[in-house]
């Protein structure tokens, strides 16, 4: 084995582990001269507070791979995209930038100005991941702006929604707030009208006065029915339209049974009327309409497929280059992609050495080598120098687009229909609750009729299910916060039921099993000694490739001087290291018998002063933690691999003892193999990533995809997950579990509420202060008792040790 | 005792005066992002941090 221990030093500016390119400056190290780069920058301009604000920032120097070249932004349709207003050489630009995460970076980005001048304003809508600059353009263009900001490693993205085509924001809507607002003051302010009532009605000897009270608390009480609760009876009339019943409709029942029957009573004189309790309610509910939509993630779940292709690629034109719009290309354009950017449509490979890379589609790191001549599918990205292609199909006909929309297609109807608890639940609860009204009301029609109105009221009163419809969004909202902390983030809470009711795992292998960019590096042959590493790793240095770029990093030790370096397509790579000629490529270019190939290893041979003298072997890595999220999940459920690789070697196979193991699967064939298990009745979970896995994750119950970065394909799927912390995955289906057996108990004891609150109602002796005591405390103890038992459940969570 | 509903008007104009602020609090943008403001804060730390004097640079 080559690979030497590494010494453990963090990187000053973004915490990585200090590498091959380890540098020393001000007493500080750097990963790399680009860090070190922008550590000065900031401490020229006095902006070394960056560091000191708590949490380390971690933003490495380097653009994301996939961030556009700032020449795109001085295309007018690009600049139109991002561009507010532009008044008199002032312009105000907003920008996603999806690498901020830190009080650091939001600190950094709003201190622009003191990097440039021509900045005037910097802010930053965190929760959008967004950042609008005012600045002055006559003395910086846009695209002076994107390299600044390129240059300290926020470099901006373009995606396909600009600053003014924004969609539907997630998240909570402003007038829920507001709805809040009015339902709060009106609640407090009832309440201290009712205060007289509580205390004993002759508190206050003036008639008036209590007469008084009683018609300010009615005033008080129209906010709330025609503002503030108007969405519990839009949802509970569009369930009626629809003929089905759901959790809204006994609320609005309650609902409107409090504001009759009070101001009934307070115009007739009988009595104070509920309306302190009618407030309550719609505040209470409006908070657990709040708690839900505040536990959403600020993710997109369902991105277009436009979002991750590039808008506008270099178009050939006569010698120079022109920016074209992707959906503009025609069949026979030649177009120029460079290094690290996605081919956008299927074409032919005209010039250069294509390294295509299509992890992309398949989750398959290891690049493909493509020689003129070859096609290349739409979504590789191309690794290494540029290259030049014809284009073969428009944009819309191209493979991406198809297995996309098939993708999309499966979306519709093909996923079995899971019943959701509340409904099951609500549709019981309405049943019960109009026989017991229905049965009061015989009861009393046979004794004294007159007690019928009072009775049936305060039976679908005290029946309103307050404490079962807040026992819900509180449970599954904190599963998902304290799933989302350790980098679990899932849809919505409907996510959290689908996940208890999983029996099945199927996992995909490449890109979920085995990690992205990690191999296990071995070397076949007598172990190098220090001189031949060195000669090999500046050798390696020096090539594009990926392969060459891998050995290059695991290897440690010096770098010497290299002259003559000359890059064979498609072969390898040779020069002089420090007079030696240095070969490192395919066997036959290092003049080495070639040796039987493993599937899924790749081999890089060595051969020093022209002798052969070993060859690497590239093993992918079985990501760290899998072992305990496959085990762990096996415990509770069936566990099955798909591959589209021929053959999968031991170590994965392993995983899966008692599992299916299906080879050489096609996309459509994973989302078969879910549907047949489906069909015999098992609920799916399927982890996976890449499109080629899109129709198994929507086809599944809970399709979770693995995401190494923010800007890697993440096809509509209930969830994602970050690749370090898939060994949470069992743990994960566990708190689920637990969370849906706390909202059972929970249910139980609103129940028990309502059963207690019934028998007050059907005696006929509901007053207002129990009704004033009965709902509110019933939903805070729900509310409390399922906080209290998520945090509880989740307590492996929390603890330290993630692996 | 009817000088109390003089009072009660008077503190639930004092109430709406809070409720208008609410509310515009709201509209302006305020509940939307909870987290740069908070570390906004933490940056304004006057001119004495503008520009630190570096031996290297100046």
């Amino acid at each position: 084995m080559a690979t030497a221990t590494r010494t453990e030093t963090s990187c000053y500016h973004c915490g990585d582990t200090c590498g091959a390119d380890h540098v020393r400056a001000d007493d500080k190290d750097f990963c790399c001269p680009g860090c070190r780069f922008v550590y000065e920058l900031l401490d020229q301009s006095g902006l070394c507070d960056y560091y000191d604000l708590g949490d380390r920032p971690q933003v490495k120097a380097e653009v994301a791979a996939d961030a556009p070249r700032p020449e795109l932004f001085d295309l007018p349709e690009v600049r139109e995209r991002l561009v507010e207003y532009s008044e008199g050489g002032i312009t105000r630009v907003t920008f996603h930038i999806p690498q901020m995460h830190c009080s650091s970076c939001i600190w950094l980005l709003e201190n622009l100005h003191r990097l440039e001048p021509a900045v005037l304003r910097s802010r930053v809508r965190f929760s959008d991941k967004e950042l609008s600059i005012t600045f002055r353009e006559e003395q910086l263009a846009l695209r002076g702006l994107v390299e600044l900001l390129r240059k300290i490693g926020y470099g901006p993205q373009l995606t396909g929604e600009g600053a003014r085509g924004r969609g539907t924001k997630r998240g909570v809507p402003r007038t829920l707030y507001i709805r809040l607002g009015v339902a709060g003051f009106c609640f407090g302010n009832i309440m201290l009208f009712s205060f007289p009532e509580y205390l004993g009605a002759d508190v206050t000897s003036d008639g008036s006065l209590a007469r008084g009270f009683q018609f300010l608390s009615l005033a008080f009480s129209l906010p709330v029915m025609l503002f503030a609760s108007t969405d519990f009876f839009r949802s509970a009339w569009a369930g009626l339209r629809t003929r089905q019943v759901n959790i809204d409709q006994p609320i609005a029942l309650g609902i409107l049974a409090l504001f009759l029957r009070s101001t009934f009573d307070v115009l007739l004189d009988i009595g104070p009327g509920y309306f302190d309790s009618l407030a309550g309610l719609v505040f209470f509910l409006l908070v657990g309409r709040w708690y839900q939509a505040y536990s959403y993630q600020a993710l997109s779940f369902d991105r277009a497929l436009e979002a991750f292709l590039p808008l506008v690629v270099l178009r050939r034109k006569g010698e120079g280059e022109e920016p074209v719009g992707v959906t503009d290309l025609a069949p026979g354009d030649r177009i120029v992609v460079r290094d690290q950017e996605l081919v956008p449509v299927d074409a032919i490979l005209r010039e250069g050495e294509g390294h295509i890379d299509n992890s992309f589609i398949t989750g398959e790191p290891m690049p493909v080598h493509k020689a003129p001549g070859d096609t290349v599918k739409a979504g590789g990205r191309q690794r290494g120098a540029a290259i030049e292609l014809e284009v073969l199909r428009v944009f819309n006909d191209s493979h991406l687009k198809r297995l996309w929309e098939e993708h999309a297609g499966s979306l519709t109807g093909a996923r079995p229909s899971m019943p959701r608890l509340i409904d099951t639940v609500a549709r019981r609860f309405t049943v019960g609750v109009l026989l017991v009204a229905l049965g009061a009301a015989l009861y009393w029609w046979g004794r004294d009729a007159a007690q019928v109105w009072p009775v049936v009221t305060a039976v679908l009163i005290v029946a309103c299910p307050c404490a079962l419809a807040l026992s819900m969004p509180f449970a599954y909202g904190h599963t998902m916060r304290l799933l989302g902390r350790r980098g679990l983030f899932l849809r919505d809470a409907e996510v959290v039921e689908r996940l208890a009711h999983v029996d099945t795992v199927v996992f995909d292998k490449t890109g979920t099993l085995t990690a992205r960019e990690s191999y296990d590096l071995a070397f076949e042959g007598r172990p190098l000694d220090a001189r031949e590493v060195m000669q090999v790793r500046s050798l390696a240095r020096n090539s594009a490739h990926p392969l060459s770029a891998e050995v290059y990093r695991s290897l440690q030790g010096d770098l010497g001087r290299v002259s003559g370096v000359e890059e064979e397509s498609g072969a390898g790579i040779r020069g002089d290291v420090e007079g030696v000629p240095v070969r490192l490529g395919s066997a036959a270019f290092c003049g080495a018998p070639s040796a039987h190939r493993e599937p899924g290893v790749a081999t890089v041979d060595v051969a020093i002063g022209g002798l052969h003298r070993g060859r690497f072997t590239l093993r992918k890595r079985v990501r760290a933690g899998m072992e305990k999220a496959v085990g762990g999940a096996r415990g509770m459920a069936a566990t099955h691999l798909l591959t589209g690789d021929a053959t999968v070697d031991a170590e994965v196979a392993g995983l899966f003892p008692e599992g299916e193991v299906v080879t050489g699967c096609t996309p459509p064939q994973k989302a078969a193999f879910i549907r047949s298990k489906q069909g015999s009745g098992a609920r799916v979970m399927m982890v996976g990533d890449g499109l080629n896995d899109a129709g198994a994750l929507t086809q599944s119950d809970v399709g979770v995809t693995v995401s190494e970065s923010s800007a890697a394909l993440t096809p509509a799927s209930d969830a994602i997950i970050e690749a370090g912390a898939l060994g949470l995955l069992p743990e994960a289906l566990r708190l689920g579990r637990r969370a849906r057996r706390i909202v059972f108990a929970s249910l139980g004891i609103s129940l028990l509420y309502n059963v207690g609150g019934l028998s007050f109602a059907i005696a006929g002796k509901l007053t207002p202060l129990v009704a004033a005591i009965l709902m509110p405390l019933s939903s805070v103890t729900v509310v409390a008792f399922v906080s209290l038992g998520v945090w509880l459940a989740a307590r492996p969570l929390r603890s330290p040790d993630r692996n | 005792m009817s000088v109390i509903f003089l009072l009660i008007g008077a503190s639930t104009l004092v109430a709406v005066v809070f409720l208008t602020a609410f509310l515009w609090a709201v509209r302006s943008g305020q509940y939307e992002d909870d987290r740069s403001p908070a570390v906004r804060i933490l940056g304004d730390r006057g001119a004495s941090n503008e520009r630190r004097t570096d031996p290297k640079n100046s």
